[in-house]
């Protein structure tokens, strides 16, 4: 499991009475695209949030890149053992939200090269040499010098991918990324975490993108009432669903 | 009109303005500290903190500001034994420093409620996002929480900053002679209220013509975001001269 990027075992997290997360496990090797998808309750947003651990979770065991989060029993229930592990991990792991959350008060450039700049601890210079390159990247390099509030939401979610490359994870999570987006402004967003997959980066994805779970991820993992249902090579999936349940999913999703 | 008379008191008030401005930038400097610390607490979500505060707020928005100061000066002078073996006679003796203390308590209670309604108005999510990015605890607090809700609490905390100005004038009750106290002893030497109380008026009224302008000049400074995007060919802002310099 040494070559693992992300690895999770046995994953549990409850919201008071209601088991959102039953024991879900999961490995991305070094480059592998991951959709996850479910209807909304299974529990994979849950999942990918627990991952960087914006949701602690109850049981079972994170590890990143070979690292293991280390957590403690305490009367709140777990908790990570060491804030500072948890802050160091959470640099390696990028994180794209469905509602951008794209920090109001500075520009796209200053929201790029933030973390990279005060987190990580770069040159300044080159932070926003790269920043400009990765605004570039995805093509809002004219809108530098704009605020979020000036994007339309493809942009800004164009914005928030090219934050999260700046930090050079080691894996991206994306938490429903299109799931705001008005429908013309989907495809924008698709096309630059299509050109990410391409490069060979690790990337876990949530989604109700059923194109791109087909088209462009390497394995789809199917969650069903907070336990892994089916998973497997996307093709094979798409093409004789195996389970029922994944089955009657695509075909309303269609 | 007697404009002679208009422009000695107006010479005469004027000299109380330096006490008026130190009473005012003191009390708000030390009051806002103090009244974040209660905000935090208010947010902190631990019960014997959260209720201090809000006792705190309570009693002191509940009071009037003058009935304050006169227990502060007048009130805590009769102790004055006790407070000598405390050490703090040297403080609680001085009017100055008993104005200052009663205006800082007042306002950090105002503040603390107008900073916990920034603190909170801050979105959950940009919140998340600087979690997600490995900032620690502080970080977050200092990059983005922070200046996120000085933006949206600036508004309501001008209105806090010009009604301190104002409220220094209660401070010639125990015998300080900012504005408000010179224009008593003029009206008492010249029996001439109404000039006296107009100039004296006039002069809080610049003040805080120039007060309301900075805070407008600052919050403007402050919301860019609000603000059409910029149009013209260069949408970049200029370097800072600290990242080019780095």
């Amino acid at each position: 499991m040494t070559d693992a990027a992300v690895a999770v075992q046995d994953l549990r997290k409850s919201f008071g009475a209601l088991e959102v997360l039953k024991g879900v496990s999961l490995t991305a090797r070094e480059g592998d695209v991951i959709s996850i998808l479910g209807a909304s309750g299974s529990g994979k947003s849950t999942m990918l949030r627990c991952i960087n651990m914006l949701e602690i979770p109850d049981g079972g065991v994170v590890t990143i890149g070979g690292e293991t989060i280390l957590m403690r029993k305490t009367r709140r229930g777990m908790q990570p053992a060491d804030p500072h592990q948890v802050d160091r991990i959470r640099s390696q792991v990028a994180m794209v939200f469905q509602s951008f959350n794209l920090w109001s008060h500075m520009t796209i450039l200053e929201n790029v090269v933030e973390a990279p700049i005060h987190v990580q601890k770069r040159d300044k210079v080159e932070a926003r040499e790269e920043g400009m390159a990765l605004l570039e990247k995805v093509g809002i390099a004219d809108k530098a010098g704009h605020y979020p509030s000036h994007l339309s939401g493809g942009q800004q979610q164009r914005a928030a991918i090219a934050r999260a490359l700046a930090m050079r994870p080691r894996v991206m999570l994306f938490d429903e990324p299109t799931s705001a987006l008005d429908p013309e402004l989907v495809g924008e967003v698709l096309r630059v975490m299509r050109s990410l997959a391409e490069e060979g980066r690790t990337m876990l994805v949530v989604t109700h993108e059923m194109g791109f779970a087909r088209d462009v991820s390497n394995r789809v993992m199917f969650l069903h009432q907070g336990v892994v249902e089916c998973e497997g090579e996307p093709q094979a999936m798409f093409a004789d669903p195996e389970s029922e349940r994944f089955r009657q999913f695509i075909s309303s999703h269609r | 009109m007697d404009l002679a008379f208009l422009w000695s008191t107006f010479t005469t008030l004027i000299e109380g303005v330096p006490l008026l401005l130190e009473l005012a930038a003191l009390s708000l400097a030390i009051g806002a500290v103090f009244a974040l610390l209660l905000a935090t607490m208010r947010l902190s979500n631990v019960a014997v903190l959260d209720w201090t505060a809000q006792g705190y707020i309570f009693v002191f928005r509940g009071t009037p500001l003058l009935v304050q100061i006169f227990l502060i000066y007048y009130g805590l002078g009769q102790f004055r034994p006790a407070l000598q073996d405390l050490g703090l006679w040297w403080f609680f003796r001085e009017p100055f420093y008993c104005a200052v203390f009663a205006l800082t308590l007042n306002t950090a209670a105002y503040a603390a409620e107008i900073f916990r309604g920034g603190l909170l108005s801050v979105p959950h999510g940009q919140i998340e996002a600087a979690k997600a990015c490995g900032m620690s605890r502080a970080m977050r607090f200092r990059r983005i929480t922070l200046p996120i809700a000085i933006r949206q609490a600036l508004p309501a905390y001008g209105n806090e900053i010009i009604l301190m100005v104002k409220a220094t004038s209660l401070a010639s009750v125990i015998t300080l002679m900012e504005v408000t106290g010179l224009a008593h002893r003029l009206i008492a030497q010249s029996f001439r209220a109404v000039e006296v109380f107009v100039v004296a008026g006039a002069i809080y009224l610049f003040i805080n013509f120039v007060v309301t302008r900075a805070i407008l000049m600052i919050e403007w400074r402050l919301s860019p975001h609000l603000r059409q995007p910029p149009t013209a060919e260069a949408p970049m802002k200029p370097e800072p001269a600290h990242a080019r310099g780095a």
